[in-house]
């Protein structure tokens, strides 16, 4: 399990780094979707659209547990909007709440893919994903 | 100099699968990879995008409707030739499903076209093929013309310089496919299923430009990938016979004298007897005889519990690595596998001495399938083994008949160079047993009918019963004539 959390370390860093310092709710939102839409964008090729819209309904699903409120208005949405109406019930928390549920629905999602296809593809696959954030650190493996 | 053009062949990375495609894979080939759902299909097909996918030559997977890409790569990652690191650097994936739903070939082909032109790719594989047509079909679209498409397809990949692998799931070969006829290459996955077993087979139905082996090949995929067990090659110049004739030593020096001087090397051996006639007894001191003159030896066991048919000699032979054992208890052998392992063996060993334990439990071994078929299995097998320059001891468990003289129930007798047979005979109330050569080929060998008995120290064999006659018959009688003169 440490590598786990090693991963949502990461996932936090990197939401804290788009965020950036003195946020509003706006940037706060834009940042979590934009990651969203990243992981979107390096898995569609690999698995498809529809795959990636069933594993966001599935981490929706399971942060629906403790978040209804936020996820509720996910559920009604087309497969293709989910982000859009994530994103509007986004900005109508406040910040800090914005920032949790964010944190929590990445790594619910990374955890959900890790089980499905294992620790090294699921890192391998969102590499990209995390690596703006993570070349400001020095401490870093960098890939060829 | 020649003109003509070279084609390369790469290595496909599946043991015994170059071999059977008569030398690898032919670059820039377009290659149809078929057979029913679960015959290991995309199994081949990623193991030779991962064996031959480099970021200089990289592949592109298009994944279609068939099996979702998620739970692809959550199977085919429990492969060992499986590597994340490889994904989108020398592997990439890229999904159709969207254009394919819609089914216009035209846009499933704008699509590949415009990814291939993208990256370059050296292989591209399309998984599955069936998926794109079965597509077209349910439109009524008049543009989709599927025999344009597959020749569209396949005339872009080849002067793209692309291998590719259209991944199909086809069930009769006789279908009138228009994919069947462009292909370069036809790689056939079969499952065959007889009662409770089964067995895979892979079939080249064609593969341009070189000499594919016809005809089924058995494989197997294990947590390494699939490999095939491909016939082994067969050596048309065997080496010419030299004299004198070298000899080897049996371990029973009386048995040495009655083969004319030892077993001739190189020959193969069949030892026929009833149960507990000392056959594997036999073929324990041809092989500790062996490891005494400084040779190894490999012995084949198809018992269901061969830990309790050694006896001490061949365990510790064994156990200090002058014996190599061949024990496979994998379900379902057939022929090919088992030589395969055979060979391997010899060749870890440089072994000069080879024995099957029993020809009986080696048929029950076998998939039923391939029982019928068991002689000419045999043949190959004594074939591939004596073309590897061993001398081998086949032994064979034969009910004890007396109205005929049999060597083994398979009607085998005649592939072997040499025949030694076990009975055993009522003699004043007692069960004896009497040994006799009775074939070496191109050697003479004695004719006589010795007793035997088995001792701590193995066979040894005594005195003639000259004195008896009709051995064979089970229950021989005193000669007539000795009584009268003696």
């Amino acid at each position: 399990m440490s590598t786990l959390s090693e991963e949502s370390r990461q996932i936090v860093a990197s939401l804290t780094h788009r965020v950036g310092p003195n946020a509003d709710i706006a940037k706060t939102a834009h940042a979590i979707i934009s990651i969203l839409q990243d992981i979107e964008a390096a898995l569609t090729p690999v698995i498809g659209q529809q795959g990636v819209a069933a594993l966001y309904r599935r981490s929706l699903h399971l942060c629906g547990s403790t978040h209804p409120r936020l996820t509720g208005p996910c559920d009604r949405v087309q497969a293709g909007q989910v982000l859009t109406a994530l994103k509007s019930v986004l900005v109508e928390q406040s910040e800090a709440d914005a920032l949790f549920f964010g944190e929590m629905l990445l790594t619910i999602f990374y955890e959900l893919l890790t089980t499905l296809i294992g620790p090294s593809l699921t890192a391998r696959l969102l590499r990209g994903v995390w690596e703006p954030s993570l070349s400001d650190t020095p401490s870093q493996e960098n890939s060829p | 100099m020649s003109t003509k053009v070279t084609i390369n062949r790469l290595a496909t990375g599946v043991p015994g699968l170059d071999e059977v495609l008569g030398g690898g894979l032919p670059e820039f080939s377009f290659n149809l990879i078929a057979g029913p759902p679960g015959c290991g299909k995309t199994t081949l097909a990623h193991q030779m995008m991962f064996a031959l996918a480099t970021p200089e030559r990289p592949a592109l997977f298009f994944t279609v409707l068939g099996e979702p890409p998620l739970k692809m790569l959550r199977y085919q990652q429990q492969f060992d030739f499986f590597d994340s690191e490889a994904i989108n650097q020398s592997i990439r994936y890229v999904n159709l499903a969207d254009d394919t739903l819609a089914g216009d070939l035209d846009e499933v082909l704008r699509r590949i076209v415009s990814e291939v032109e993208a990256h370059s790719p050296a292989l591209v594989f399309v998984d599955s093929f069936r998926s794109v047509v079965l597509a077209s079909q349910t439109q009524n679209n008049p543009n989709n013309n599927l025999p344009q498409f597959v020749q569209q397809l396949g005339m872009l990949m080849t002067t793209w310089q692309a291998t590719t692998f259209l991944i199909g799931e086809y069930f009769t070969e006789t279908d009138t496919n228009p994919i069947f006829t462009v292909a370069d290459g036809l790689i056939w996955l079969r499952q065959s299923v007889q009662r409770n077993s089964m067995v895979r087979k892979m079939e080249i139905m064609k593969m341009r430009g070189q000499p594919t082996l016809p005809g089924l090949h058995t494989f197997r995929i294990a947590s390494s990938g699939i490999k095939v067990f491909a016939p082994a090659p067969f050596n048309p110049v065997e080496a010419p016979l030299e004299f004198p004739i070298k000899r080897l030593a049996m371990g029973v020096p009386q048995l040495d004298e009655m083969l004319g001087g030892g077993l001739p090397c190189g020959y193969s051996l069949l030892v026929a007897g009833p149960s507990g006639s000392g056959k594997s007894i036999l073929a324990a001191s041809f092989l500790a005889e062996g490891a005494r003159n400084g040779e190894t030896g490999v012995i084949a066991v198809f018992e269901q519990r061969p830990n309790h048919s050694q006896n001490a000699t061949l365990a510790n032979l064994i156990q200090c690595g002058k014996v190599g054992l061949v024990d496979s208890r994998a379900p379902d052998l057939s022929i090919d596998e088992i030589v395969h392992l055979l060979l391997g063996e010899i060749a870890r060993l440089k072994a000069t001495r080879v024995v099957i334990d029993s020809l009986s439990g080696f048929e029950l071994a076998l998939a039923p399938t391939f029982r019928e078929d068991f002689r000419e299995s045999l043949s190959r097998m004594v074939t591939a083994l004596t073309s590897a320059g061993v001398s081998v001891l086949l032994t064979s468990e034969l009910e004890d008949r007396y109205t005929d003289l049999r060597f083994s129930p398979y009607g085998t007798a005649f592939l072997t160079d040499a025949i030694i047979v076990q009975r055993y005979i009522e003699v004043q109330s007692r069960l004896l047993r009497i040994m006799a050569v009775v074939k070496v080929r191109a050697s003479a060998h004695s004719d006589e009918l010795r007793l035997y008995r088995i001792d701590d120290n193995g066979l040894q064999i005594g005195e003639m019963l000259p004195d008896q006659e009709g051995l064979l018959g089970g229950r021989p009688t005193r000669q007539l004539a000795v009584k009268g003169s003696g």
